[in-house]
């Protein structure tokens, strides 16, 4: 890339001369704005942190509106008024403009002086980017030579470039290479003698069109565009994190050469990655598909924050979408407004909003299986599956149509009268924390005559908005306070409730965090008080007068537990997923894969280091004695636990006054708990404190629920009524909300009516909803012991995320709703802020980019370098395309083909340009010399897949399947092991044997923290971000993986015997046919002499060393030819080898 | 200092007719190739520097400036190195893990008696801690277990557990007020190796061997060498990220030298060839391509002549540069036997002193197992074994080899470690936490100020009081060592002028310079 970059400027030179000799009006997108974006934006573009003199150069109405007391920067037609000319013209160096950071100033050159002169006598107009427009159809060039040349309309662009700079194309290429050219780029393999043999005695007019039809119509084209398509969508076997441990993910893969097979249209193919989840399905493929959203890289390592990562994600997601599909750099805005784009940080984390309502847990537990996840089914299920799936589908399709037009359904209903939200009596109600201050250190207790009216944080203040449920939320931190005084100071013989909305926080192996939700409960003083509790995900509620100074449910309990019927201690609470996981997931399913077998030494070793450790240890330093307080207190536990999946839960308790455990209920969600008496030998004793009641600790400091996250919290001093508990989670809420005009509500409490109205009062909603969970477990039946693959899964909340300051992920500033930038088409109209709507919007006729981006990747796969250099970057500071007409043209033509990805890749190499001779002139590499404009055929390095696929397929060894999962070929030792943590799964590569060592190279498995090696000297990207353009270098280390890699001697020696096979004796008839297979066309007298020459000396060579040859052949696990002698075959490798590692060999 | 006769550097700039290519095949070069396509190609040979010097004011930049992208006309070319270089290569000891700064170096002797007191919650603030303590419901003091002694005539205190790098305090510069933004292992280990905490980026070594070439026309420019791992100590996974090349053309990444049959991958001939056998082999490769060249005109084919020939003499120059054979008696009284055994750290370093005489621009070696969670008193002292004396042996055989004057030689991990104990404390041990406000870390050899201590932390080795150095300026100033000014250096990526110390403003320190 760098390589290529560096020959831009001349060529640039070149072209602006030949505008300059036709004298025509100066374009500002061509001309104008690459010189004010690489000179004048850093200091005067979008970003408003950077900006100086308050001078904003990148739009028309602030570069040219009046400045007060300032000097005009640009008067349209007037520049000797204008005050930039004056600047860049200036020789006084602290008036010359432009300045760079560091003081000196950067003096523009002269033409690019004369260029910004001549653009503001003209008039200075402004026009938007060129790529932030849709494109139209541009009339078809008409070239004034060379008429005849011309094939398809791509050649009339093409051509009247080349005219304009006096070039001529190329004759085309001959027919043998032409045939390799086009196999390889449509299937990555080279064409068979065969096939060069029919298609040069092939005369008929349309004998290269029929070639075409034919490479299209194989399962390798499909292939070959999935190779591409992974690095652009970032496909990789491992997290890339830490561990690096495996993910289950390569039925995505499969699903991307089978999309290119059936020639799917680009948008369907397109929403499905992006949303797939959200479309209707006929079968998995756009489930398997939205896997694209999650093939980022993730991490779980143990120390990670989880709302940091929470945030990389999402931003992470946005990164590569911007890259995939916009061809933006829109990862440049996570910290500041883009400095050259109009991306602003807004845009960005809206963006971004899109890709933070997944139903997943941040961190991937080290596990393959990262839910959401769907099993595929067998195929003998297949049908079957997929009936019930469209009518899930169907279903769904209902629901998500309901949500989407809640906002009416809410207001019929309200409007109708019937069944309005009833409140929930405020009588008695002494504390309600709403906890929606959104920030500071003051708690407001919204109770009605509340006193005190206010609680203070103490020691460290709560972390505000982090997420958002009713409101955003309120996050207790490992230190914080919130002391209540005496509330709550009860007698036993009060009745009272209290409880809220919790989510516990889970971090990387800490499933939950677990303990004290809300006390007034004293521990210097036995325990006396009363506590809500939980523990291991079960719930408990004490009403404490002495208790041996251990946990509510400590020993004591635990055993009274087990003599229950159950003993808690084997139920655990168990780890529930939505659709798609399947419900069964087994134990297996969940547990990281373990590593592979150790090497015996390294076990050894570590055996004897840990009994030596053994014997080092010191016994367990002594419990301190056992507190011996008797227990006197009334508490019941629930009998099942709750689940870890870290979702809001409304837990609420009440209790009667009685005196008695049986006056004790817990709540959640409204809904009454099955619990068991623990203790109920209170009699009267008191339960008084003069503790503070308290959130999430026990006085003073103990049994803290690490973490947790609270709404709502309330304290009545009365037992409510179970109708009453069930309202409080939401119905109590929408009445508050619904006591006001629904003109004034938020789009937060527009969400909380259209749950509670979806999920309480419509019937039909609810029975969808039945009748979906009974489709459910019918999937999960009939996908049984199918392979797990991720995929995306939207969650019902509403797209949030936060502008960040600096993109730190705790400097949340704005909360903004999911939307695209505002520099390009909003959403279609009526569509969900949601992926689904991002999906519509990517592929709408008005999207200026995705048409562009995809057609422009297609022409770089074909022609090396795209119409658009930068294929990542159509922003302002990205090239310009070579041929703007051409790219609209095919753009357009895309687009209205019906998105039809093979009729693009026809078409392009079906052009005349594409059929040139590679053959370069003098006169083309000196005026030309990066073929930017096309008067010769392409002809570049094949990409690392490619190489070793056409080594496997030339040498008989490549083996025809088509999917499955990753296979592990040959590498050099030591590769997983030096790097990786003593515990990854992906710790040790063991090598796989027989046909795996044969697959194509896409199946190859990618270890995101070492990747193949062989691939990765070869430019092959590590898939840790996006690539859509690979580096294309030339390296000792490459000649050392072609002349030395297992995998390319065994090749070689196996291309060897087929040429003794096929060719019989004659030596000369064997070169030439290694000459075609490997290169289409008969071997020169030259190249053929060279290597006859060479085969003499390898022959006497081995001839006279048998045990070299011995070896030599050997070498790879397929057994040699026995047949031939091996001195013989050794020489003949050695000939192979050296026609593999031809220059003509390894270029397309 | 005696010139390495494999080290082809000298002060004379080199030219690319230098390169070691057949003469027919320059002269072909010269006839074929206009002068842009062959400065394109050799650049990775030569280096930028080296080429800009010697094309001078033609209107052809380096990689570093690199706005043709969008303007017409060259601006001014930037010259690398920017100015008179105080050393032309760098070897980073990098102690991947997070060494714990108040046990090795940070000498705090008031916190003794501060032993499982709860470190005040005004020193740790509002600080996010990770995962892993932020659960603890107290933060016990863990005072250093072994006691420091002050050394050399600078009187720099160091841990008992170091007693080679005491020896050398006079030629270090230590530094105690290093941080960073990163709480766990991944971001930060990213961060000090690339300058940004998310994957992409290139690291140090990758920007070096594109700002200033290789020295050596057989060697790589930038190498890597993993040192054993001890399954005693907590081995964080390291990654081809941290020598990754990022945005940079993917030959500037570092190249892994392994312990083994095979230095470098692929670099062994097959079974049953030799190397008369090779020979042959690429003349005939080569008379070929190069009728293909006649043929087909791409001056491409150029340069894959001349890679297949580097191919060819690494075969011999790497063996020669691990072949430990004819090391005198001196090397191994310095480095000890366990340098015999490759995979060592000490061995690790031998190899490095190898290369730094043979022009090699930068090594990196990474050491494994500094992240003591728990088992301080346990594993510290392995650790602390299997680094002390190679670190030690290598500035000391730099130096005595007149090397340490142009060599700069660094000693860091990604973040340090917290005062107060992860999990249980008694008297014989303690676990430590990451800590990214402050950390140790040192300098010795060209460009840095010998025999100082700079920076200060407060009572608990948990906030920087003076003179803080964040990891940006760290490598601003191992780059200004390096005569770059990490400014100007830069490589437009993404319509961006990236740098290894953007985004945030980076200085260099004064106060660490000689």
């Amino acid at each position: 890339m760098a390589v290529v970059s560096l020959l831009a400027a001349f060529l640039c030179g070149m072209l602006s001369g030949c505008r300059q000799t036709t004298a025509r009006r100066l374009d500002f997108n061509a001309d104008v704005q690459p010189i004010l974006a690489s000179r004048c934006f850093s200091c005067h573009g979008p970003d408003p942190e950077m900006r100086k003199a308050n001078l904003r150069l990148d739009l028309a109405e602030s570069a040219l509106r009046k400045r007060q007391h300032r000097p005009d920067a640009i008067v349209p037609g007037h520049p000797e008024k204008s005050e930039l000319v004056k600047r860049i013209e200036s020789t006084d160096p602290h008036y010359l403009m432009p300045q760079v950071a560091h003081g000196d100033a950067k003096p523009m050159s002269a033409g690019e002086i004369a260029k910004l002169k001549a653009w503001i006598k003209e008039g200075a107009v402004y026009r938007p980017h060129w790529s932030f427009e849709a494109p139209v159809r541009p009339a078809v060039p008409v070239s004034k030579t060379d008429g005849a040349w011309v094939k398809t309309p791509i050649d009339n662009f093409i051509l009247t470039k080349m005219e304009q700079a006096r070039l001529h194309p190329s004759p085309e290429a001959d027919r043998a290479a032409l045939i390799r050219r086009v196999t390889l780029d449509l299937t990555g393999l080279l064409p068979t003698p065969e096939e060069v043999a029919a298609f040069g005695n092939d005369t008929s007019p349309n004998a290269y069109e029929h070639l075409v039809d034919g490479l299209l119509a194989r399962p390798t084209f499909g292939e070959q565009r999935a190779r591409c398509w992974l690095d652009y969508a970032r496909y990789a076997d491992t997290y890339g994190l830490h561990y690096d441990n495996s993910r289950d993910i390569w039925p995505y893969r499969e699903y991307v050469i089978r999309s290119f097979n059936a020639n799917k249209p680009f948008d369907q193919f397109a929403m499905e990655q992006i949303a797939g989840d959200l479309l209707p399905m006929k079968n998995l493929d756009p489930l398997i598909g939205s896997g694209y959203v999650r093939l980022g890289v993730s991490s779980n390592e143990g120390g990670t924050i989880p709302e940091e990562l929470l945030v990389n994600i999402a931003r992470e997601r946005t990164e590569a979408f911007g890259a995939t599909f916009m061809g933006l750099t829109v990862g440049c805005a996570v910290c500041h407004d883009h400095k050259f784009d109009p991306t602003t940080q807004h845009d960005f984390y809206a963006l971004s909003a899109f890709f933070n309502n997944i139903d997943e847990k941040p961190f991937n537990d080290d596990r393959p299986v990262w839910t959401p996840v769907v099993r595929i089914p067998k195929a003998t299920n297949q049908t079957a599956y997929n009936d019930v799936l469209a009518q899930r589908s169907d279903l769904q399709s209902k629901l998500n149509e309901m949500r989407r037009n809640s906002r009416s359904l809410v207001s019929q209903w309200i409007a109708s009268g019937k069944n309005p939200p009833r409140p929930v009596s405020a009588s008695g109600l002494a504390i309600r924390l709403r906890l929606d201050e959104g920030s500071g250190e003051e708690l407001k207790n919204s109770a009605p005559n509340a006193n005190p009216a206010t609680f203070h944080t103490s020691t460290l203040k709560g972390e505000w908005g982090e997420t958002t449920w009713l409101w955003p939320d309120f996050r207790m931190q490992s230190s914080t306070r919130v002391l209540m005084g005496n509330s709550g100071d009860y007698e036993a013989n009060h009745a009272f409730s209290s409880g809220g909305w919790f989510m516990f926080r889970s971090a990387p192996f800490h499933p939950g965090s677990f303990g004290t939700l809300i006390s007034k409960m004293d521990s210097t003083q036995h325990e006396r008080g009363w506590e809500l509790s939980a523990e291991d995900g079960f719930l408990s509620v004490a009403l404490v007068n002495q208790a041996p100074k251990e946990p509510i449910l400590g020993k004591q309990e635990e055993k009274a537990a087990k003599k229950g019927e159950k003993g808690r201690k084997e139920q655990q609470a168990k780890e529930t997923f939505n659709y798609p996981s399947p419900q069964d997931l087994s134990k297996r399913d969940l547990a990281p894969n373990k590593p592979p077998e150790q090497k015996k030494a390294e076990e050894d070793a570590a055996k004897k280091d840990k009994a030596e450790e053994r014997a080092k240890k010191k016994p367990p330093p002594e419990e301190p004695p056992k507190d011996k307080t008797p227990r006197v207190a009334i508490s019941v536990v629930s009998l099942t636990p709750l689940s870890l999946d870290g979702a809001w839960k409304h837990i609420f308790f009440t209790y009667d006054g009685s005196g008695r455990a049986s006056g004790i209920q817990i709540f959640v969600n409204g809904r009454a708990l099955a619990t068991q008496i623990l203790s109920d030998n209170l009699a009267g004793a008191t339960i008084r404190t003069q503790a503070p009641m308290q959130l999430g600790w026990r006085n003073p400091e103990e049994h803290p629920a690490k973490d947790a996250r609270y709404q709502d919290v309330r304290l009545y001093d009365r037992a409510l009524d179970p109708d009453e508990v069930e309202r409080l989670p939401f119905e109590d809420y929408a009445a508050e909300i619904a006591s006001r005009p629904a003109s004034q509500w938020t789009t937060d409490q527009w969400h909380v009516m259209s749950e509670f109205y979806l999920n309480h009062v419509d019937p039909s909603y609810q029975a969808i909803e039945r009748e979906i969970v009974s489709l459910d477990k019918q999937l999960d039946r009939l996908s049984a012991g199918g392979n797990l693959t991720q995929v995306s899964w939207e969650k019902p909340s509403l797209a949030y995320a936060h502008v960040l300051t600096r993109g730190v992920y705790t400097a949340r500033t704005e909360r903004v709703e999911a939307d695209t930038p505002h520099f390009l088409p909003g959403l279609p109209p009526g569509e969900p802020h949601n992926r689904l709507g991002l999906a519509k919007w990517t592929v709408s006729p008005a999207n200026p980019l995705t048409a562009r981006v995809a057609v422009n990747r297609m022409w770089y796969e074909l022609f090396g370098t795209g119409i658009v250099e930068t294929t990542e970057d159509f922003g302002i500071m990205g090239q310009r395309p070579t041929h703007p007409e051409l790219l609209d043209w095919l753009a357009v033509e895309f687009r209205e083909s019906g998105w039809n990805i093979k009729h693009m890749y026809k078409l392009m190499v079906m052009s005349a340009a594409y059929r040139q001779s590679a053959k370069s002139t003098s006169r083309q590499l000196a005026e030309d010399p990066r073929n930017l404009l096309l008067s010769h055929g392409p002809r570049f390095r094949m990409d690392a897949e490619m190489l070793r696929d056409i080594a496997l397929q030339t040498s008989g060894l490549l083996g025809e399947r088509i999917g499955g999962p990753s296979v592990k070929p040959y590498q050099p030792p030591n590769i997983w092991e030096q790097v990786s943590y003593p515990t990854s799964d992906t710790l040790h590569y063991v090598q796989d044997h027989g046909d795996a060592l044969y697959r194509r190279s896409m199946y190859t498995y990618v270890k995101r923290m070492a990747s193949p090696p062989s691939m990765d000297t070869f430019d092959a990207p590590v898939r840790d971000v996006v690539c859509t353009r690979r580096q294309r270098t030339d390296t000792p280390l490459q000649a050392l993986i072609t002349m030395d890699d297992v995998q390319w001697v065994e090749a070689a020696r196996a291309l060897a015997q087929r040429v003794i096979h096929e060719a019989g004796p004659n030596p000369n008839r064997r070169i030439n046919r290694m000459s075609e297979i490997l290169l289409a066309h008969d071997a020169p007298p030259q190249m053929a002499a060279a290597l006859e020459s060479s085969l003499q000396q390898m022959q006497d060579h081995y001839a006279k060393d048998p045990k070299a040859a011995h070896s030599l052949v050997e070498v790879g696990e397929k057994k040699r030819d026995a047949a031939i002698p091996a001195s013989e075959l050794a020489a003949w490798t050695m000939v192979a080898s050296e026609m593999l590692n031809l220059d003509e060999t390894i270029n397309k | 200092m005696k010139q390495h006769p494999l080290c082809t550097d000298c002060e004379n700039p080199a030219t690319p007719l230098d390169l070691p290519i057949p003469a027919a095949l320059k002269q072909q070069w010269a006839s074929v190739e206009t002068r842009r396509r062959f400065l394109g190609r050799s650049g990775k040979v030569l280096g930028w520097a080296a080429l800009a010097a010697l094309f001078g004011q033609t209107g052809l930049r380096s990689y570093a400036d690199g706005e043709e992208a969008t303007s017409g006309e060259a601006p001014n070319r930037t010259s690398l190195p920017h100015f008179a270089p105080k050393a032309k290569r760098a070897i980073y000891l990098f102690m991947s893990g997070g060494p714990p700064q108040m046990d090795l170096f940070d000498y705090k002797p008031q916190l003794a008696s501060q032993f499982d007191k709860d470190m005040p919650d005004s020193i740790r603030g509002n600080q996010q801690l990770t995962g892993m303590t932020a659960g603890q419901a107290r933060f016990p003091v863990a005072p250093p277990h072994w006691p420091f002694g002050q050394h050399g005539e600078t009187g720099a205190w160091v841990s008992d557990l170091l007693p080679y790098t005491a020896r050398m305090v006079d030629d270090l510069t230590i530094i105690k007020t290093l941080n960073t933004d990163a709480i766990n292992h991944e971001p930060a280990i990213m961060l000090m190796n690339t300058g940004n905490m998310n994957a992409g980026k290139p690291c140090l070594g990758a920007w070096l061997a594109y700002g200033l070439g290789s020295m050596n026309d057989n060697l790589p420019t930038f190498i890597v060498l993993q040192t054993k791992t001890n399954p005693k100590e907590n081995n964080q996974p390291v990654s081809s990220r941290l020598w990754s090349s990022g945005f940079l053309s993917s030959e500037f990444a570092g190249v892994g030298l392994r312990s083994g049959a095979d230095p470098v991958l692929y670099l062994a001939d097959p079974a049953g060839v030799d190397r008369n056998v090779r020979r042959e082999m690429l003349d005939t490769v080569e008379q070929i391509n190069r009728q293909t060249l006649a043929d087909v005109g791409d001056p491409e084919i150029n340069s894959r002549i001349a890679q297949y020939e580097m191919a060819f003499r690494m075969q011999s120059s790497v063996p020669e540069l691990v072949d430990l054979t004819r090391e005198p008696q001196s090397t191994w009284d310095l480095y000890g036997l366990e340098a015999r055994q490759p995979g060592t750290f000490a061995y690790n370093c031998l190899l490095a002193r190898r290369m730094a005489e043979r022009g090699v621009r930068f090594t990196q070696i990474y050491k494994r197992g500094w992240d003591v969670h728990g088992d301080v008193v346990g594993t510290l002292p392995i650790l602390c074994g299997e680094t002390d004396r190679g670190a030690y042996a290598l500035v000391t055989d730099l130096k005595r080899r007149g090397l340490l004057d142009d060599t700069l030689v660094i000693w860091a991990g990604e973040f340090g470690r917290t005062v107060y104990s992860q999990g249980g404390l008694t008297k014989d041990n303690y676990g430590r936490d990451h800590h990214p406000r402050c950390f140790t870390a040192w300098m010795a050899g060209g460009g840095v100020r010998p025999g100082i201590t700079y920076g200060q932390t407060d009572e608990y080795s948990y906030n920087v009081v003076k003179d803080p150095v964040h990891v940006r300026d760290f490598n601003a100033t191992i780059l200004h060592c390096l005569g770059i000014d990490h400014n100007q250096f830069t490589y437009k990526f993404q319509g961006l002028d990236q740098k290894l110390t953007s985004p945030v403003p980076a200085s260099v320190v004064q106060g660490l310079l000689a």
